[in-house]
Parts: structure tokens; sequence; C-alpha cells
């Protein structure tokens, strides 16, 4: 069996996941504000997801969301 | 006496050995000999100079409707493809309760630009289950079908309009589970499911509404006869689609079955990201799991008018939502009003550098004739405006029925393409056929991977492509005895010839129900089709009435 090199750390969320939920699980050294906004800015795909009835954001996370919990690696 | 024998020919047999020089006899559908075949035959195909090779699988289409009123899923029969796989993208016509018919007509309008007015005059809605929906398009079907069940639609089947915004409760994904089982029972070859798309009001499709319990229990019962899950990543982020794809290794692993991600494109601006995804397949398929990424042969060239949406704009909420909502005449108001106009301008500013490159291909009106197969870059020269002004002028002037190609708009790094293709750990298909109508050809794909990629830029041999989209394609999908000229095999055949195999140039044609057009390539160098024995098109002779086959066949 082959191993598996290190890539960027994602959840896809459980029931009851929001934004708060999320942070308070996976950051859970970090004031939970801070965690929100920086999981935010790691998931604009989720984040700034636009509803295009409207233009602007606005979809809650999906439950089929992959959410990342780092910021992207740096590249080798 | 044999039913059929193809003589002199150069037997690539679809297993990447080096060719060969033989005779191919079939009798009652199958291949018996290959060889010298002296006796005689009640059709003999001369194929000197030509190559007889395995029948193309093509494992991404949405050949779904079309199947309901052209049962050769024409012209992809006349290229040699003789299997599709219709059902991607969790979109298939079955199993659908006929409360849900519009809901699914809009998804594939807006998922797969399939025109609304084909649906309301070439379907006639006699099926609801699986079953039901294979014994519909039995009747005429002369190329194989290995159709896939769409999640969004299982879903819709057992949680009704609650499928478009929420989880399934345990009872439900039990129901999805059962429902799965009898479509697979009924010949379905998978599962497919969706992560990125958006139905017709421009929310998620009901497959996005799953958690990640829901498709594992589908994946077991996937498992349960060792069927595929075809998925759409987040195609558009390396990140995205190597989460995707680690989730689908686990499904692979845990349940024992195929999966494949379609669609991966490579432009000479995200190499590195490709390679990242893969480089993280093969670390998969080290680790056991089997993840096989699609990729099309062809590069993106996209046509469009403004008289229907066009994915081209969907980056850009003000233009996409006048095209997907706007009536006829307000978006010739949108485009009249100078502020608008202008807001419109400044929104597609990212794409300043394309509106000269794109070609005025197709107007409705005499007075503008003279300008098809120009650049807007020229015509803004003659007409002294500015390209997108040009544009936008022409749409005017034709009554949106101006339509401009947006060509090589990416996957176009032959190179790059090459390499990837030839990857033994890549999947070639992703072809769309029968989808995006007014977008592009998506017929066409094998002989552009003939002709340009193992002709022309030599990126393979004709031994190791024509493997690629029959033996490995038959492989991958667990389709029994077909992919492979061998003795006992199924006699799907396709007869071309190496030097001119090709797609032709792409023509918008009216042959879609409702007088409707579509671009389609007409084939170049393929000389004769077998489906089980039986010419299923020739160039002498046409479309014939072969007899087309649900596949993998009925479950172990």
């Amino acid at each position: 069996m082959g191993e598996l090199s290190r890539v960027r750390r994602s959840i896809l969320p459980t029931p009851g996941d929001g934004w708060n939920e999320i942070a308070r699980r996976e950051l859970p050294d970090v004031a939970e504000a801070d965690a929100v906004s920086r999981l935010q800015s790691w998931n604009l795909h989720v984040y700034m997801r636009a509803t295009m009835r409207t233009g602007g954001p606005g979809n809650p996370i999906l439950p089929s969301d992959v959410i990342f919990v780092e910021p992207p690696l740096a590249t080798a | 006496m044999y039913d059929l024998v193809i003589r002199n020919g150069r037997v690539v047999d679809g297993s990447g050995l080096p060719a060969y020089r033989a005779d191919v006899a079939v009798k009652d559908g199958r291949i018996v000999r290959i060889g010298h075949v002296a006796e005689d035959a009640l059709r003999v195909v001369d194929a000197s100079g030509k190559v007889v090779a395995p029948g193309f699988i093509d494992p991404h289409t949405h050949f779904d409707a079309q199947l309901l009123w052209d049962g050769c899923a024409k012209p992809a029969l006349s290229h040699g493809v003789t299997t599709i796989v219709p059902g991607n993208c969790s979109l298939s016509l079955a199993p659908l309760r006929a409360e849900h018919r519009m809901k699914l007509v809009g998804m594939f309008n807006q998922i797969e630009e399939m025109p609304l007015k084909a649906f309301r005059e070439g379907v006639v809605w006699d099926w609801e289950t699986f079953a039901e929906y294979i014994a519909r398009i039995r009747k005429g079907l002369a190329i194989n079908v290995a159709p896939l069940v769409g999640h969004s639609v299982l879903r819709l089947w057992v949680m009704g309009d609650a499928a478009m915004d929420r989880t399934a409760t345990a009872d439900e994904i039990a129901g999805m589970q059962a429902v799965l089982r009898e479509c697979l029972d009924a010949g379905a070859a998978g599962l497919s499911t969706s992560y990125v798309d958006m139905d017709e009001r421009l929310l998620p499709v009901p497959s996005r509404h799953a958690d990640p319990s829901e498709v594992d229990a589908l994946a077991a019962v996937l498992g349960e006869y060792g069927r595929m899950l075809q998925i759409v990543p987040e195609f558009y982020d390396a990140d995205l689609t190597i989460a995707r794809l680690d989730q689908l290794a686990d499904l692979s692993i845990r349940h024992s079955i195929p999966t494949t991600f379609s669609p991966l494109f490579v432009n000479a601006d995200n190499i590195e990201a490709v390679n990242r995804v893969m480089k993280r397949v093969d670390e998969q398929f080290d680790r056991g799991a089997r993840v096989w990424p699609q990729v099309q042969t062809r590069p993106i060239d996209i046509s469009f008018c403004f008289a229907v949406p066009s994915l081209l704009f969907i980056r850009f909420p003000g233009w996409y939502r006048i095209m997907r909502f706007g009536a006829h005449e307000e978006i010739l108001a949108a485009f009249r009003d100078a502020d608008n106009r202008a807001k419109l301008i400044a929104e597609a500013a990212p794409l300043a550098g394309l509106w000269p490159r794109l070609v005025l291909r197709h107007v409705k009106f005499d007075a503008n004739r003279a300008l098809v197969g120009k650049t807007l870059g020229e015509i803004a020269e003659l007409r002294g405006v500015s390209p997108v002004d040009a544009m936008i002028d022409l749409s005017l002037e034709e009554d949106l029925d101006a339509h401009f190609l947006a060509a090589g708009m990416g996957h176009n790094d032959d190179a790059q393409v090459g390499r990837l293709l030839a990857h033994p750990r890549v999947h070639v298909g992703a072809s769309d056929g029968g989808a995006h109508i007014l977008s592009f050809s998506t017929y066409g794909d094998t002989g552009y991977l003939l002709g340009h990629f193992v002709r022309d830029v030599k990126a393979m041999t004709l031994e190791a492509a024509v493997k690629k989209v029959t033996s490995d394609t038959a492989a991958i999908w667990g389709i029994p005895e077909r992919g492979l000229l061998q003795p006992g095999y199924v006699a799907d055949i396709v007869v071309f010839d190496p030097e001119t195999i090709d797609r032709s140039v792409e023509d918008f044609v009216g042959d879609v129900p409702g007088d409707g057009f579509r671009y389609v390539r007409a084939s170049s160098g393929v000389d004769a089709v077998f489906v089980g024995g039986a010419l299923a098109w020739s160039t002498d002779e046409g479309y014939q009435p072969a007899q087309g086959e649900i596949l993998p066949g009925l479950a172990a």
C-alpha cells in the first residue's frame, strides 16, 4: 500500500454544522470570531458562492461541501 | 458460411499490442475467428489499407433524451462509437415521477444546455421507473447503452421536493438504496453525482444536499454490484479536486467500487495544478483505490448567441442573469439601454482580451452576411467601434441571432493534453456527447484522438490510443465481452482509415425536435461500424437497423 503525501486539510460537514460549529471543533485554540473569519477566507468557494438571482453571497454551507480548515499549502 | 468477414485489414485489437494483418470472421453477433479466413460470408468487407478495431466506448455522455427520438445517438455511431454512457453528472431521465418531469427538464436545460423545446416536442413521457425507461429506449436502439442513475433524480423520486433543500433521513436513505438496487437490477451501470451543478433556478442540484453518509450508503449498494460511481468535482480548483478524489478513493476502497471524476482540463496556466491532481491519483491508485480522472481530447471552443444562456458568461451575473431569466425583448432592452450596456461591458472586463478574437460565425439577415468569418476585432475596425460594442450591435441588428465563436478557450496545449491522454491512469472521456448542443459539437472526440494526437502530434501510438477508448474503458466500467477483438467477444467493430480519420468541421444543423439546431461534426475516415455483428453505419449505406444492448447487462 502506498503512502499518501500531505495535502491541504479539509473536512466534510457533519449534521448541524455552520461556520461557528466548525470553528469551535476544528480551530479550538483560536478565538471563535477570528476562527470563523479564517474559515470563511479559506473557503471562498462556499462563503462567496453567489446566488445568481441576488448577485451576492448568502448560500449556507451545504452538507456536501468540502471545507478547508487551513490555508493553501506553500508550493514546493 | 459466416455472417460477416472483414478481410485484409490491419487488426488493432484493443489490447495495446502491435497491429497485425488478418481477417475477422463474425457469426451470430460474435467474433469467431481472427486470422486467414477462406470461407465465404453473407457480408464481406474489404478492409485493405484500413484498420479494424473494437467499437469505441464513450464513458461520459448526456444522450438520455436524444435516445428517445434517435436510437443511433447520431452522429456518435458514425464516428465508430458503439457504446455510450448517459446519465452523468447526477442527471438521468429515470427513475422520474410525472410531477418532476419539468423539474428535470429545467436542470437538463441549465446544466447540459438542452433546449426546452426539444423535450416538449421530442419526448413522449411514457415511463417513470428505470426499467420502464430502459424498455422505452430499447425500441429502435442501434447503439449500446450503459446508463447511469442520476443521484439528483434518485433523491427526487424518494424525497419529493424536499430533495432540493435538505439532507435525507435514515428512512429516506434506505429508500434510495432500495430504488438504486431496482435500477441496477434493471441494467444501470452505476450512479452519478455532482458537487458543482446548479438547477434552473441557479440553486444547488439535489445531489449537493446529500451528506457524506448518504453517498456512502449508496456507494455500499454499488459495491453489492461492483458498479461505477461518477462525480463532477469542483474541477476549477486543484485543492478541491484533490479533496474530492480523496473522498472517492475512500469510497472505492471501502466498497470495492470503481469511481471516476470528470472533467480534468489542462491549460497553460494550470499545469502545476493538474500535476498535483495526477500525483494524488497515482498515490490513491497505489493505495488500492480506483479513481479515474476523465480527460477529453478536444480543445474548448464555445459558440454562443444571446438568445440562449451560455456558460461562457456564468462568471458574470449581470450578463448571465439576463440571458438566463430575461425574455427575448428584455435582453434586447438591456442591450439598448446605454447605462445598462456600460455596466455589462464593465462587468465583463476580464474578457476584454477575448472580444476581438471572437469570430462571427452565423447571422440571420443578409445585411451582415459579408461579415461572417471575420473577427470582432476586424468588424470593430470597419465600424469604428470597440469589439464588445460590435458584438452587442450585431446581436441587436440580428434580433439576438448573431452567433459568435470563442475558439481555443483552453485545453489546447497539445504537449500537455497529449501527455495526459497517454497517462496510464487517465481515462479518455468527458465528451459530454449529446449536451451543450448550442455551444459546441460534442461528437468526434475519438476521431480527434486518432487523427490529431496519434497521426499529427504523435502523442501516442495508434494501438495505445485504441486501447484507451476500447478495452481500457470496458475494463474500467466492468463491461464484459467488449472492447477487444478476440474470438468469443461481441462483434462491436469499427473499420477506419488511419490516414484520414478525424472529426470534420463544426456544422450548425437543424435536426433537433422542435425545429431546433445543434452543432455537430460529421465523421471522417470511418468506413463502417458494426454493433453486435450487424452493420450499424457505413459511408455507403448510412445508418442501418442494428440492435444495441443495455450494458453491462444483467447484474451478476
